[in-house]
């Protein structure tokens, strides 16, 4: 009879055996030569990725690298619920609308020490492009890649309609309008509302060129909605005019082949720069890039140079120095960059760049001089978004699609995106 | 002495009990019971996912009496569950009348028609979703051919988007028609031989015998399809992706609750709005019960 119940308990504790056999590896994972890396990314970047971590294994051999990639949507999930758990990777991607979010919970460690220690080589890099990452004069991010708004045309439609192309570094919103008028006129192709996926990117170039910014220390950083209400009658004109692709059908999320531009419906897509390989792939027609128009009477650059994404070591990293050492590696290294061809942006230290830009494709190098041109017309980065700032994103968006939907007058979504937007950012 | 050992002999085939069903009782604490427990907790605080959870009473579920978004969300919640789960009951009813004449190739049928409720979920769906209710999708394409020429976007304007995601609710029907087959093969056929005797038509047959005969299981497929309507999230994540667009017209509750928790990390709010949600479920769970005993019929229950 005893015999029989040690056999059932036996039995029983067997059956737990695999938890152990699985809480083994975990546990040897911490050992100090394995770091983890995580990175949201697409099939490209992620290739590319495991290349740059293959050769920095090869080169040093004592560190093993974890790696662990997402779609963006997924990733924050992800790294949020890591977060809370206390078991966030020893280096993790991160983008500029969340660093202050997570550096004010004290998520991210400082850089310094490392750069300091000689770590991570930051010589060739110019200040410029290493201030997205700072906060309260601690760096808490190293930015992979420069990144630009900008407006893609395209070059065959304007020939069609006979307009000259357009000087970027000067041209205006009322020119704007104008050809898109003109376009309609002549070929029937239509515009896309403004920055469908994100308005806020749209006019918050326009609230910069007024010297101000969208967001202030508490509630909006501009009182004088008039450059607000000119983003939406410029869109309202052309939607009286049958010059603008309806809202039921721009405001689809939508793969770049699905969409209106793609299809050539639109002559013209507002899209981040290290969006252009993708958008022209979609497209598979030539494009060319140009600078968002100007305000009248534009007191300051709306343009600005922003760190496509970061490296960041989260303050609870087990292996922070494994994570320096690759993450210096991957930034500094010339024949790892070969291959990430700067698909995360074009690249900040001097060499790196100057390496890339006799190696890329037509498509990149319509980019790399894109953001050279941008570097010439730009304004100094505004402060991270401030928390609060995705309620706010999702306002926009919902009161930008009620003013083209004509479900409230225009001085009415004005003056609702101008209070929600103040009550949200309290 | 001998009394002990049977005490401990009982112990003995208790804990064994327990041990035998350890991983199930596990995976209960460890995945279900104690996240309840939490998300309780959460429910009275302020939590950004980030920092720590500070307690404030309930200031989350005053916030709610005045959030637009919320209500919004239970708006269409509400609606998309009171015009699916019919919908979708009755489609899978008349199928599986039509399954229940028998025919050689019935399995491979059943199979066919249940892969819709595998594959709903699912990335490719949503973009054939979109293709199918674009403006220029296959929908209208065909609409053009039998000359009712349109260019709707039904996918993009906010009074029909809310549709697409009900059609594909429908077009889901697959476990509640297996499950209502089961119950048409239950009811005996003498029943409709005795009618047949009688004189009834076939009309008279389904209304006085199959409906009756089926209640039960409808009152079942109804329950677990309410819940299921009140808690869709996927469908509408994946079609709008995860936007609730256009204009919040598929801004399911679940889908807010989730945009909250992590776009916004209010996880505290999106906590209590969970635990509304349980609140609406239940009460509209207790309603379907309540009324049941008036339309239900149970055939031990007959002659009491």
């Amino acid at each position: 009879m005893k015999g029989k119940h040690f056999l059932i308990l036996a039995l029983a504790f067997l059956m737990l055996v695999p938890g152990f056999i699985f809480a083994q590896p975990a546990a040897e994972a911490s050992k100090a030569s394995t770091m983890r890396l995580a990175w949201w990314g697409n099939p490209t970047r992620d290739e590319r990725t495991y290349k740059a971590v293959e050769m920095f294994q090869a080169a040093y051999p004592e560190i093993t690298i974890e790696t662990e990639t997402t779609g963006w949507g997924g990733y924050w999930d992800k790294m949020n619920t890591q977060a809370a758990a206390g078991s966030l990777p020893d280096l993790m991607q991160h983008d500029y609308a969340y660093m202050l979010q997570w550096v004010q919970r004290n998520q991210l460690a400082d850089l310094t020490p490392y750069v300091q220690k000689g770590i991570i080589d930051l010589s060739k890099i110019n200040e410029s492009f290493l201030s997205g990452g700072r906060v309260d004069g601690k760096l808490y991010g190293i930015s992979l890649g420069t990144n630009a708004v900008c407006l893609t045309y395209d070059p065959a439609v304007l020939a069609k309609a006979g307009i000259a192309e357009p000087d970027s570094t000067t041209w205006t919103w009322a020119d704007f309008e104008r050809i898109a008028l003109e376009i309609y006129r002549k070929t029937g192709v239509q515009t896309i509302p403004f920055f469908t996926t994100d308005p806020k990117v749209g006019f918050d170039n326009m609230i910069r060129q007024t010297g101000k910014a969208t967001y202030g220390k508490t509630g909006l950083g501009f009182t004088d909605p008039s450059v607000l209400r000119e983003f939406y009658a410029i869109q309202l004109r052309l939607l009286d005019a049958g010059a603008l692709i309806r809202p039921e059908i721009a405001f689809v999320s939508v793969s770049p082949e699905e969409g209106a531009f793609a299809k050539g419906q639109s002559w013209v897509e507002f899209i981040w720069s290290n969006q252009y390989v993708s958008t022209q792939a979609a497209a598979k027609r030539p494009l060319k890039l140009a600078l968002l128009p100007n305000i009248k009477g534009a007191t300051a650059k709306g343009t600005f140079l922003k760190p496509s994404m970061f490296f960041s070591i989260p303050a609870s990293a087990e292996n922070p120095e494994a994570a320096a050492k690759f993450l210096n590696y991957f930034l500094n290294d010339l024949s790892v960059n070969d291959f990430l061809m700067g698909e995360r942006g074009v690249p900040i230290p001097d060499d790196v760049r100057e390496h890339m830009a006799t190696k890329v494709d037509t498509i990149n190098k319509q980019i790399f001089e894109y953001i050279s041109l941008a570097s010439k017309n730009a304004g100094p980065i505004d402060a991270p978004d401030p928390a609060g700032s995705g309620e706010f994103l999702k306002m926009v968006r919902d009161v930008t699609q009620e003013i083209l939907l004509k479900r409230v007058s225009l001085d009415e979504g004005v003056s609702r995106l101008m209070t929600r937007g103040n009550q949200i950012l309290k | 002495m001998k009394q002990l050992s049977a005490r401990k002999r009982a112990w003995m085939d208790d804990f064994s009990g327990y041990a035998f069903i350890s991983p199930w009782l596990i995976g209960f604490f460890a995945f279900s019971i104690i996240p309840i427990l939490f998300s309780l907790y959460y429910s009275f605080t302020k939590y950004d996912i980030l920092g720590d959870p500070v307690f404030n009473g309930l200031e989350n579920f005053r916030t709610m009496a005045t959030d637009e978004l919320f209500w919004q969300s239970l708006k269409v919640t509400f609606f998309y569950a009171f015009v699916s789960v019919p919908l979708r009951l009755i489609f899978a009813f008349f199928v599986a009348m039509l399954f229940n004449r028998g025919t050689r190739a019935i399995r491979v049928y059943q199979a066919i028609y249940y892969v819709p409720s595998l594959v709903g979920g699912s990335i490719a769906v949503a973009v054939m979703w979109r293709r199918l209710f674009m403006a220029d999708g296959a929908l209208n394409a065909a609409l053009a051919k039998i000359g009712i020429v349109t260019d709707v976007s039904w996918i993009g304007d906010p009074n029909t988007a809310i549709w697409t995601l009900i059609i594909l609710a429908i077009w889901q029907f697959g476990s509640s028609m297996l499950i209502f087959l089961a119950g048409l093969r239950q009811i005996p056929k003498e029943l409709y031989e005795a009618a047949s005797i009688d004189g009834a038509g076939a009309l008279r047959k389904f209304s006085h015998i199959t409906v009756p005969q089926i209640t039960p299981v409808i009152f079942f497929n109804l329950v677990m399809q309410l819940i299921n309507g009140f808690t869709v999230f996927t469908q509408a994540f994946v079609v709008s992706g995860g936007s609730g667009d256009p204009l919040n017209s598929t801004l399911v509750y679940a889908l807010y609750l989730y945009q909250r928790a992590f776009k916004y990390y209010d996880m505290g709010y999106s906590s209590a709005m969970a635990w509304v949600l349980v609140l609406i479920i239940g009460l509209m769970t207790g309603i379907v019960f309540k009324t049941s005993s008036s339309w239900v019929f149970y055939e031990a229950k007959e002659g009491k």
